[in-house]
């Protein structure tokens, strides 16, 4: 049987398909069709079943990762929505937290919000912090909004009520009624989307929702009739911001939880590549040609957050952390009024691109400063498929960095990208020592088209010991999907003092939680032995406003003093210091269902007998001012064989990617064809 | 200069520079444990060389600019490097002793030893919730002298050789009304500056003394040149503008801050002569503030990505007249300096609007920081509680786009708290959260309307106060943009007994079922209003941001009947 992920991104659309008994991918690479995201599927499909020579019933598993809902919400191209709210609040989708975007620079505004305020429309209505009733629904005024709606033509409506993450009731008759007055409405409660407190996250979140709901089902649609007719016994699975798979019924029902959905497929894939290579905590770097995303992978577990937004908004579903930095191959080299080299964060991107690229590009970008010092393939890239304009490149760093800053072009190439690494540098510090990392207990998982290509040289400004170099890491987020599970999160506000008394509420909720976990996954068709739980309480000190979450294996009723302990350990390691004796208050309990998807790895196929069999060319490689130009040896990644190590200088070609190895570093292929660098830190 | 600038190396360590002083940022702010600092981020970090010239600053206020240097520099005046070892910290907090801001926000000073001499000082700045004085949080705006605003700290040293002096320790806590809190977060920014210490050694270890040395050099000599490029790129002249407060704190007449903008080829003056003479109460502004408001204006205004170091501050001049409002006379009251602040920024941004191509400038703001206080006993006896909350308010219009709508402008951006967890917490309960119609000023661009907070009591004995501005001088538009709205507050707004009350009330007891609503000002206008686009005059008559009558007032009946009839059309 075979298995096929699919990665819709911004440029291409990557797919990678995977032969469930022999462990052989193949890739497949085409252009995105963002006008109709499906369309580079339904091509995409016939295309790598042909490469591989496989028919269509042969395919037993289908995930993909869009960018669909994003773009989407970037673009504001959503369904006409509109919100129906608590009175005397139907302004706090656009008052938010009152915080203006930028300290300094008053060009940047908020962004408008996504439902005008002629349709937010406030009913009567109102429960206390406990979730009691102050004052009951109001048939007449809440039959008038949603009269004003249907007039108004609305496709989606949000429904958000005050405390409704208490009891979601007053919601539910809303919906009712709107049911009746707008069939053919898309409709999101917050009570449902993101049963959790503080409204104006919630309502930001359940807005959004609504907002992308109708394009998404639509989309959705025509992408599972495509993939149905052409893969009949698949399911498709859809990859969450969690980096979880849903079904196409819950991507339905919650398109905002898809935002960020590729990246997390990657950070996915590089967690398990990186775990069976025996690297439990990795740092990822993911270079692409305008940004970057790194993030933090701890015992094999990715970090999350439900601290995100999504085109200026908050969106407070689980999602996978991930740090987005504005440097990529593309990032343009420039020199400032007052004498600065900076790189980026403006980006040639794929059009017009680098110099060396001849596609109309003039400005000199990371990427041209990698091929004049020789890291890059002077002559061609992608296996040779892509003629390069060395020349081009030098002249254009000569001229626009060289010459006005009184340097040599060697000087003003290795410049530019030392200033991209200490960039970046600085992003992974962020993440990790600022946040209480040892970074020596780390390995940089780098992939995407340029990850390899700095990696050497980030490793060592961060000193981080190893480096780990999948194969063809520029597939890495298609590679993700095959590696992901089936991932439902749910939540449920608990906001009380943490004590005994309490803590029966609190198992109560999740005796809730797993029972709803446990419906979904079996309507997921998930078997029960492949099911598992993992359970999650937000809590913090009294009078604090910040929680910690804590990790719990399980929740019984004589669970209380193990959640106690737990709380302090965490504390601890967050903040620094604990507060014996001092009250405990519990705010959200979050419950991951997991269904575990069978995924057969990957097996290296490669290898030629002797390393000489690697050795493809020699060249010189720039590596600064001490060393100067080194003479390297060239090997082709695939005739590596296992376990043979290379003495930095030298570069590893494959197609997707370049390595450079350092001075002083040494690589190795592993069983599974990574390459695991040893920086000599 | 013998040695020759180095750009790359100049870029290279400003990142790794940044990358300690958000490190040391996070640290202090992860580690601390108050509300104010922890959840605000009222504070600061930042880095300076031997000399006290600042190197790198981390900021999430930027009331904070700057402010840091008035406490290095008061260390360098009261001790000799030679007299310093590494561990040490310093504390300090008095606006005349020290260079402070205002009683609440204490600096800790810590110097980084190399090689056997002082090279750099680690500096911390944090707002504490409390450091006793006549009223709980410190800051009263009917103070009438800093003996009533805390604890004064003048520059002296809290720890040796890495430990803490505990005597000391103890009489600076023991003044304040929750002495452990003060103690555990002096202590988390004492063990801050320990972490900036030891990254400037290992930057140091890395690349060298001198190569660091040199950077830092680059770096300032850089940023200067950058902003001179800016000032330069401005008309040669003076202008002069006046901004109001609406009282001094105790009522009486407005006062007037007037600042001159003088431009000379690459040189830059801010005079503040002919400003109102020092308040009686506590809107006063001490130096280390006026600094702050100065040089946020002028990264605002002119390169809002201009690395704050001491490049930057060199290139200003700034003079007020000792005694006014902005140059108080010890012993003055300054607990209440924020508002004045904003108003200081209006002063400025309205001085540099002729010396700046139009599309740069911005019309006022709301250009104060509210501040309304709730107190009382929790439910169920669990002991008092304070609530106290910033509110936010439009922004200016600017050539190209309306004012933002219900935010924090100038030298604060605070979050609010949800009504949710308000409700939550406090026995109070949340009528109204709203954008305020009618609020911003007429204009082609419309200035950001005020936000409308009213909060119920549900128990008697609740005590109201509030710091307050704008309710009688509204934000003026600029180029025949109209001015915003301005602030009111009211006690049961929508009851029989509806009462207006004055912008700076306090103690007053509120009974349960009681209301207090808070509308704050709007933004100004930018351009006539007549220009207005069609569409989006409809737009804000639809969204009732603006009412008929209002519209109709200020853009003319004929503009808002196009607007109305092309857009059916």
């Amino acid at each position: 049987m075979y298995r096929l992920g699919i990665d819709v991104g911004g440029t291409f659309t990557d797919f990678t398909l995977l032969n469930a008994d022999t462990g052989q991918a193949t890739h497949y690479k085409a252009p995105s069709t963002p006008s109709d995201p499906a369309e580079s599927i339904r091509k995409g499909i016939p295309a790598i079943l042909k490469r591989a020579g496989v028919d269509g019933t042969a395919l037993s598993f289908l995930g993909h990762g869009t960018t669909v809902a994003t773009n989407m919400a970037i673009e504001r191209r959503g369904a006409r929505t509109g919100l129906i709210t608590t009175k005397g609040f139907r302004d706090v989708l656009e008052v938010g937290r009152q915080l203006r975007p930028h300290l300094y620079d008053y060009t940047q505004t908020k962004p408008p919000p996504i439902v005008p305020r002629r349709h937010r429309r406030e009913v009567e209505e109102r429960l206390a912090a406990d979730g009691s009733v102050l004052t009951p629904l109001c048939e007449t005024s809440a039959r008038a909004a949603v009269d004003r709606l249907a007039d108004a033509g609305v496709d989606a409506v949000a429904v958000c009520f005050l405390h409704s993450y208490r009891a979601p009731a007053h919601e539910q008759r809303i919906r009712a009624m709107i049911e009746k007055t707008l069939p053919d409405a898309y409709i999101s409660l917050s009570s449902d989307v993101l049963p959790e407190f503080r409204e104006y996250e919630r309502m930001s979140t359940t807005v959004l929702n609504a907002y992308l709901g109708p394009a998404m089902a639509n989309y959705l649609k025509g992408f599972f009739e495509s993939v149905k007719a052409m893969a009949p016994d698949t399911e498709p699975y859809t990859i969450h911001s969690n980096g979880g798979l849903m079904t196409a019924a819950t991507a339905r029902d919650y398109p905002v939880r898809t935002c960020l959905s590729g990246p997390a497929a990657g950070v996915v894939g590089a967690s398990e590549v990186a775990r069976a290579a025996g690297f439990p905590h990795i740092i990822t770097y993911d270079v692409g040609g305008t940004s970057t995303d790194i993030s933090v992978v701890r015992d094999a577990q990715p970090a999350f957050t439900s601290d995100r937004q999504v085109a200026g908004f908050p969106v407070r579903t689980p999602m996978l952390d991930i740090h987005v930095i504005g440097a990529g191959g593309g990032s343009i080299a420039w020199l400032d009024d007052a004498g600065a080299l900076k790189v980026g964060p403006r980006s040639a991107g794929a059009a017009p691109g680098p110099v060396a690229y001849g596609l109309g590009g003039t400005e000199p970008t990371l990427t041209d400063a990698n091929l004049v010092l020789g890291r890059l393939n002077p002559r061609a890239l992608v296996d040779g498929a892509m003629p390069v304009d060395a020349e081009g490149a030098k002249a254009a760093i000569e001229a626009q960095v060289a010459e006005p800053l009184g340097l040599t072009v060697d000087a003003a190439a290795f410049g530019m990208l030392e200033i991209a690494i200490a960039n970046m540098s600085r992003a992974i510090r962020s993440v990790t020592t600022e946040r209480g990392h040892d970074i020596s207990d780390f390995a940089l998982f780098a992939y995407g088209g340029a990850g390899p290509l700095h990696a050497g040289e980030l490793a060592l400004e961060c000193r981080i010991p190893r480096i780990i170099v999948p194969e063809e890491p520029g597939t890495m987020c298609a590679r993700g999907i095959l590696l992901s599970d089936i991932v439902h999160d749910l939540v449920r506000s608990a906001i009380a003092r943490a004590d005994r008394a309490a803590w029966g509420h609190v198992c109560g909720l999740f005796e809730d939680m797993r029972a709803e976990g446990e419906a979904r996954l079996s309507r997921d068709g998930v078997e029960t032995a492949d099911r598992t739980y993992r359970y999650f309480i937000e809590a913090r000190y009294v009078g604090q406003n910040h929680e910690v979450r804590i990790a719990l294996d399980t929740v019984g009723r004589d669970g209380f003093d193990n959640f106690v302990q737990r709380f302090a350990a965490r504390h601890t390691q967050e903040y620094g210091y604990d507060i014996p004796g001092r009250p405990v208050e519990t705010v959200n309990c979050r419950i991951q269902a997991i269904g575990r998807v069978a995924r057969p790895d990957a097996r290296f196929q490669g290898g030629a007998d002797s390393l000489d069999d690697a050795v493809r060319d020699r060249r010189a490689v720039y590596v600064g001012e001490a060393q100067g130009w080194c003479e390297s040896v060239v090997y082709w990644r695939q005739n590596i064989p296992i376990g043979a190590a290379i003495d930095g200088p030298a570069i590893i070609e494959e197609m997707s990617a370049t390595t450079v190895l350092l001075p002083g570093q040494r690589a190795t292929v592993d069983p599974m064809g990574n390459i695991i660098i040893e920086t000599g830190l | 200069m013998s040695r020759e600038f180095d750009p790359v190396a100049m870029e290279v360590f400003s990142n790794r520079l940044l990358s300690i002083t958000e490190d040391m940022g996070n640290t202090l702010i992860r580690s601390s444990f108050s509300t104010n600092i922890k959840e605000r981020r009222d504070c600061s970090v930042g880095l300076f060389d031997a000399a006290g010239r600042l190197i790198a600053q981390a900021s999430h206020v930027p009331l904070h600019l700057g402010s840091l240097m008035g406490g290095v520099q008061a260390v360098l005046a009261t001790y000799s490097t030679d007299d310093m070892a590494a561990g040490d910290a310093f504390i300090c907090n008095d606006p005349y002793l020290a260079g402070g801001t205002h009683m609440p926000d204490i600096s800790i000073v810590s110097p980084v030893v190399i090689d056997g001499a002082v090279r750099f000082f680690a500096a911390n700045i944090a707002h504490h919730s409390d450091v006793g004085g006549s009223v709980p949080g410190s800051i009263s705006g009917s103070a009438r002298t800093v003996f009533e605003e805390g604890i004064r700290i003048p520059v002296i040293r809290i720890a040796r050789g890495g430990a803490v002096d505990s005597d000391i320790m103890r009489l600076v806590c023991s003044n304040t009304r929750e002495p452990e809190e003060r103690a555990l977060d002096l202590q988390v920014q004492v063990a801050t500056n320990a972490r900036g210490a030891a990254l400037m050694e290992e930057q140091v270890e890395r690349s060298g003394l001198a190569r660091v040395l040199g950077a830092v050099d680059d770096l300032l000599a850089y940023t200067g040149r950058r902003l001179r490029n800016r000032i330069a790129a401005l008309t040669d002249g003076s202008y002069t503008c006046t901004s109001y407060l609406d009282d001094d704190g105790q009522g009486g007449d407005p006062v007037a801050i007037t600042v001159t903008a003088k431009v000379a080829g690459e040189a830059l003056t801010l005079d503040f002569a002919g400003t109102s003479g020092q308040a009686r109460g506590a809107m006063n502004v001490p130096e280390s503030a006026l600094r702050a408001t100065a040089y946020y204006c002028i990264k605002t205004l002119l390169d809002p990505n201009l690395p704050p170091n001491g490049g930057m501050f060199e290139a200003i001049a700034i003079e007020a007249p000792e005694g006014c409002l902005v140059n108080p006379r010890h012993p003055a009251a300054v607990g209440a300096r924020s508002i004045t602040c904003n108003k200081v920024a209006r002063a400025i941004l309205g001085a540099f609007a002729p010396l700046l191509p139009d599309d740069a400038v911005m019309a006022a703001g709301h250009d104060s920081i509210p501040a309304i206080v709730f107190s009382g006993e929790r439910r169920d006896d669990a002991g008092p509680f304070v609530y106290l909350e910033t509110v936010g308010g439009g922004s200016g219009a600017r050539a190209t786009s309306d004012g933002m709508d219900a935010v924090h402008v100038h030298l604060t951006n605070t979050s609010n708290l949800p009504a949710e967890a308000l409700e939550h917490e406090y026995p109070l309960m949340v009528d109204e959260y709203a954008l305020v119609p009618d609020s911003g000023g007429a204009g082609t661009q419309r200035g950001g309307v005020g936000i409308a907070r009213q909060i119920r009591a549900l128990q008697d004995g609740i005590i109201f106060s509030i710091r307050s501005d704008s309710h009688v001088i509204g934000a003026p538009g600029v180029f025949d943009g109209g001015e915003g709205g301005t602030a009111k507050l009211f006690r049961n707004a929508d009851g029989p007994d509806r009462e207006a009350l004055s912008s700076k009330v306090s103690h007053i007891e509120m009974k349960s079922g009681d209301s207090m609503r808070l509308e704050t000002a709007g933004g100004g206008g930018y351009g006539a209003p007549a220009a207005r686009a069609p569409t989006a005059l409809a737009a804000d008559i639809h969204d009732e941001l603006i009412s008929r009558e209002k519209a109709e007032q200020d853009y003319g009946i004929e503009l808002v009947h196009r607007a109305l009839t092309e857009e059916e059309a």
